[in-house]
């Protein structure tokens, strides 16, 4: 009974599962303080992203923009994130209106 | 009764409901299924549909939903009522409602693409039920508005001790969003330069209490010492109603928390209301868990801060002013919302963490378990104004929780400023957010039937002018009431939205419809003894004595609670109709109808 009370607390899933608590509070922390501020940082790249996208790329949501060679050069750098441009725009009301960060579309 | 009691009965409750009855809904009635996909994988996009760990967001989630509701709202009940049915409804309120409302708020939102409320509502309900969400949404907020600067200014006012604390958070709060957005900063050096001075600024307030003294003084001169508006209170002199007087130095620091609001509403978020909350985060966080920690510890090393000094009942009707009732059913109910149950939560759980979700196994320790963390939050301020029964609920709280804080050596005087200015610093940044959400709720709701009020500076003008009318009117507590009818009607809606839901998918619905139907026949009728009370207690009395100022002020709380009622029965004939309409439909029909269930 002793040796496995022992084995219990000095053992590896002892360890563990301390290392997994200690992971969950510092977590649970960083959503408490830092979250927020990593979110709305990318919040605000986002949205730069999302003019240099209209500029570039705005023929695909009906915008004219720079001559379509320009856009060419610049898809392959930018292909990735069509996609997630076009359904950010599809939940706006017009293309060039911000959805309000904290009202999240209530 | 004390408080190490208390917080024992806290953590059982946590327990029991999370364990026996919770679970139990999660596994049997929602069926949440870990291998499901979620909105945030399948519509991931890096900024709104983002995967995230449990932990991570329980913390987001709980610090988003933790605000002012659950402690003002304990003070007010036990000052009313006694601590004792404060305490039962708090358990009992958020053992069988307030987790449900949560943890249901998100489950809704995840089985619907990620859809807000209103927007499940449309489909669900009737597509009027948006429009009639929106104007709930601006009048309750106006409502907690006008109570909130109402309260911070009386403290404020009366508190010169506080004042140089707060002026500090606001300035410190500017500080550090440059640092991190713009000189780019660590978050670990800013947090502590930043809070380090604003702690330094609060504990050492009492060295420019005279200074304060002297320039309200100096305001309360400029009318030779007489009022700018005088009103009649029934809340004052313990409740039998007296006159009231607005002097110039309350005024001027209600409109200097406005000017506030109005700069956090109309400035980017970053650069002032998001550090402004962060640092304020920190000085109520340290304050809470010192209180709690304190509580408990409290009957074993200083009892003589650990025992409850209030009546555990005080009747079921206490008399307020010539002609008011405050009968416990409904207004207790309203009175402590957020720490039972709160709609904003809801709301926000829909919008803001379902979209988060990484895995549906997660929904019920963040929906339900923060909603749990919070009802401690309001036993944690409960227990405060029980044990320290010293002058007005705002100062028993204080007094209270700087007892609890006195328990780790820290001199009584300096943990009771800790107190106020944790108090204050609650408030202040709930409302300079809250005044953002209206701004942003105003122009969405009429910005298309009225073009300027989509400018954010008139959407905010307009906020913050009706905010200080309501203020003028005194009487906050029934503001703080009429908020919290708004605020667990809008809980109502939410759980009838889900009742709706679950009966369109042949769900077994009572766990949430019980409670929906309960909450709202209970804050209906709250409302109406409300506009009540606001009738034949505040406008009359005023109207008698020709006080312009109080009459159109408290003429307007009487029209916004007719209209609050009214839009509640709008949308509650429309529920009980689509209700009606899923539960006749076969089941294969049905399922055709829910998104995802």
């Amino acid at each position: 009974m002793r040796k496995a009370l022992v084995r219990g607390v000095t053992g590896p899933a002892f360890g563990a599962r301390l290392a997994g608590l200690r992971q969950a509070v510092s977590r649970f922390v960083y959503g408490l303080t830092g979250y927020e501020f990593a979110r709305h940082a990318l919040e605000m790249r986002h949205e730069l992203e999302a003019i240099f996208m209209v500029v570039t790329l705005g023929d695909l949501v009906g915008v004219p923009v720079l001559p379509p060679y320009y856009s060419l050069r610049l898809l392959p750098y930018v292909t990735p994130e069509i996609a997630t441009w076009k359904r950010h725009l599809a939940r706006r009301k017009e293309f060039w209106e911000k959805e309000e960060f904290d009202l999240h579309g209530v | 009764m004390n408080t190490l009691l208390a917080v024992v009965i806290g953590v059982l409750t946590v327990y029991l409901a999370y364990t026996l009855y919770a679970r139990r809904i999660d596994r049997r009635v929602i069926q949440s299924d870990p291998k499901r996909a979620t909105p945030a994988t399948l519509y991931m996009d890096g900024v709104d549909f983002m995967p995230t760990n449990r932990n991570i967001l329980f913390g987001y989630h709980f610090k988003s939903i933790a605000a002012a509701g659950p402690i003002v709202g304990a003070i007010v009940a036990a000052t009313l009522w006694g601590w004792l049915p404060a305490i039962i409804w708090l358990v009992l309120g958020v053992s069988f409602i307030g987790w449900a409302s949560d943890y249901s708020g998100i489950v809704i939102s995840v089985r619907n693409e990620g859809n807000s409320l209103s927007a499940i509502a449309h489909r669900l309900i009737s597509p009027r039920s948006r429009t009639i969400l929106f104007v709930f949404i601006f009048f309750y907020l106006l409502l907690v508005g006008g109570a909130f600067v109402g309260i911070m200014a009386g403290v404020l006012n009366s508190q010169p001790a506080t004042l140089f604390g707060i002026i500090v958070l606001v300035v410190m709060g500017l500080l550090l969003g440059q640092m991190l957005y713009r000189w780019r900063r660590g978050l670990a050096t800013s947090t502590v330069l930043t809070v380090g001075i604003t702690l330094a600024a609060i504990l050492g307030g009492h060295w420019a209490e005279g200074a304060f003294q002297a320039f309200n003084a100096a305001l309360d001169r400029l009318t030779g010492g007489a009022p700018i508006v005088t009103y009649f209170d029934p809340t004052l002199a313990g409740f039998k109603g007296a006159e009231a007087h607005i002097m110039p130095s309350f005024l001027f620091w209600a409109v200097a928390i406005c000017i506030f609001c109005y700069a956090g509403s109309v400035l980017p978020i970053w650069r002032m209301a998001q550090p402004v909350i962060y640092v304020g985060f920190w000085i109520t966080a340290l304050s809470m868990v010192l209180g709690l920690a304190g509580a408990a510890l409290a009957p074993l090393v200083k009892p003589e801060v650990a025992h409850f000094q209030i009546p555990a009942f005080r009747g079921w009707n206490p008399a307020m002013g010539p002609s008011g009732i405050m009968p416990l059913w409904p207004m207790l109910f309203v009175t402590i919302a957020c720490g039972a149950i709160s709609g904003w939560h809801a709301l926000f759980g829909a919008v803001g963490t379902a979209r988060q979700i990484e895995n549906e196994a997660d929904m019920l320790p963040i929906g339900g378990g923060s909603m749990l963390a919070e009802f401690l939050l309001g036993l944690l301020a409960l227990m405060a104004i029980s044990v320290g029964a010293k002058g007005g609920p705002v100062a028993a709280f204080a007094s209270g929780l700087g007892g609890f804080i006195s328990v780790f050596g820290v001199p009584v005087s300096y943990a009771v400023s800790l107190a106020f200015a944790a108090f204050i610093v609650i408030v202040l940044v709930v409302t300079q957010l809250l005044f953002r959400v209206m701004r942003v709720t105003l122009s969405e709701w009429l910005g298309d039937v009225i073009p300027p009020v989509r400018n954010q500076h008139v959407a905010s003008f307009v906020s913050v002018g009706l905010a200080i009318l309501l203020v003028l009117t005194g009487t906050w507590i029934y503001l703080w009431q009429l908020f919290g009818g708004a605020n667990q009607l809008m809980a109502a809606l939410s759980l009838l939205l889900v009742t709706v839901w679950l009966a369109s998918a042949k769900k077994n619905w009572l766990y949430a419809g019980l409670p929906a139907v309960f909450m709202y026949v209970t804050t209906v009728a709250s409302i109406l003894v409300i506009a009540y009370n606001l009738y034949f207690n505040v406008y009359q009395p005023n109207l008698a004595a020709g006080r312009v100022v109080a009459i159109i002020g408290s003429g307007f709380m009487v029209l916004v609670s007719l209209l609050l009622v009214g839009a509640a029965l709008f949308i509650g004939l429309d529920g009980w109709r689509a209700f009606q309409r899923y539960r006749r439909r076969p089941a294969a029909a049905a399922g055709a109808a829910a998104a995802r269930a």
